[in-house]
């Protein structure tokens, strides 16, 4: 993945995530969310924003964070939701595109960056 | 969640290579996949083909890959081990998985009895696809599942190019993740993409009267749909298999949760993390043990996945392909 290729993933899931409006019906319906007994970081929701705090340099890639991002099911049932919701955001999507930003970083034998 | 990083970055790692290496997410490199077709005298290749990706073939390996990972999870997120570990899958790695899966007799069994029922009932409908046997190759659905794009296009265009070696027009598919795969994701890395894929349960239900007055006895029973996160979600595969079912003289009986609503299985993230899928398999197999002790699924996921609760609750998980096995 070249430069330009990651600023617009980064771009394009800032923006998308910057769409959701919190109403946070994507994450009762999550069942990682509900195996985990309500952590709100094991959510769709919470993984969006794990991603946009990632992105603009809030957060740091740790232990907890992959955790979370890689524990999504992708079985796009917060997909469905957000439509029935009328914000139509591909949350899973976006969730499996920001492993892709991470898998530069994780990938041995890869130039290491950060999200 | 300790060390989840160096952990998912050796899974990740070991994937990438294994299928670099070998084109098998599990790194096998010995043909595992085509023992099913034994006697079934299908034409090697042709326009219009059944692609199994290997998928129902891989299950007993998979279960004895998750039991390894689960045991060496200490070792592999703990630095330096993990290249030890990971070395020693490259040297004896996939005798040792192939050694194990010896003792999943039954599974295996399972899984032939699928295949061999999907195969019986297109030919009830007069269909009778080609196979490519060794050449059959995966699809590459877990390098996009864990977001390893930068692998995909190789693996696809290799895949690709080996399907129009062999004059592939028309796919037939078993499984719901590879359907997806090819029918969804193949055609964003190839231009002009001219292969149409289709699921079997698309086929049959298409055809459901000729598949009925095949049925040599009907299912009286009831039973209890899993659908699978990937045929409702992806593909839109809903009614097919409750039509299906219906012409084999079932009763369905819908669960919580079900058709585009459906609850995930916990399958995907078993790879890694087995305690969580525990968690979330266990709430979904209650929520159909709930109406019904007989369950069908229609995906090899969902099958290893829920199967494992068979003993404890007093259940049975019937593939859709075993139920066609046992009718035709």
């Amino acid at each position: 993945m070249d430069i330009n290729e990651t600023k617009a993933i980064r771009s394009t899931l800032l923006e998308e995530a910057g769409k959701c409006r919190a109403c946070r019906f994507c994450i009762d319906v999550c069942p990682v969310y509900q195996a985990t007994e309500w952590v709100e970081s094991m959510s769709p929701y919470g993984r969006l924003q794990i991603l946009k705090y990632l992105i603009n340099g809030t957060l740091d890639e740790d232990d907890p964070l992959i955790y979370s991002l890689y524990t999504c099911l992708q079985c796009g049932r917060c997909d469905l939701l957000c439509r029935a919701k009328g914000q139509n955001l591909e949350v899973s999507n976006l969730i499996r595109m920001g492993k892709y930003l991470l898998s530069q970083g994780l990938v041995k034998g890869k130039k290491s960056e950060k999200v | 969640m300790k060390r989840s990083k160096r952990f998912i970055s050796e899974v990740l790692s070991t994937l990438k290579e294994n299928i670099q290496r070998t084109g098998d997410p599990l790194g096998i490199k010995r043909v595992y996949w085509t023992d099913w077709a034994d006697g079934l005298n299908l034409q090697r290749g042709g326009e219009n083909i059944l692609l199994t990706a290997r998928m129902y073939q891989m299950l007993p390996y998979i279960m004895q890959v998750t039991d390894l990972v689960a045991l060496a999870k200490p070792f592999l997120s703990r630095s330096g081990l993990g290249q030890i570990v990971d070395m020693g899958n490259r040297l004896i790695g996939d005798k040792i998985i192939r050694f194990k899966a010896l003792g999943s007799k039954k599974l295996k069994s399972k899984s032939n009895n699928v295949l061999n029922g999907i195969v019986s009932a297109l030919g009830a409908i007069g269909q009778r696809p080609a196979y490519l046997y060794e050449d059959e190759p995966y699809s590459g659905v877990l390098l996009y599942d864990l977001g390893l794009d930068e692998y995909i296009e190789g693996h696809i265009k290799e895949v690709y190019s080996l399907l129009k070696t062999y004059r592939v027009e028309k796919i037939i598919g078993v499984d719901p993740h590879t359907v997806f795969m090819l029918k969804e994701i193949y055609p964003k890395y190839i231009e002009n993409y001219d292969i149409e894929v289709k699921h079997y349960l698309e086929i049959l239900s298409e055809n459901n009267e000729a598949l009925k007055k095949s049925c040599k006895k009907g299912l009286e029973k009831q039973f209890v749909i899993h659908d699978s996160c990937y045929m409702t979600r992806e593909l839109g595969i809903i009614e097919q298999v409750r039509r299906i079912s219906a012409s084999l003289g079932i009763t369905v009986v819908e669960p919580e949760n079900t058709k585009l609503d459906t609850a995930c299985c916990g399958g995907p993230i078993e790879y890694a993390f087995r305690d969580l899928t525990e968690k979330v398999s266990k709430t979904r197999i209650q929520e159909l043990a709930n109406v019904s002790k007989n369950i069908i699924v229609e995906c090899p996921i969902c099958l290893i996945n829920l199967r494992r609760y068979e003993r404890e609750m007093g259940i049975r998980v019937w593939d859709m392909g075993e139920l066609l096995f046992g009718v035709l």
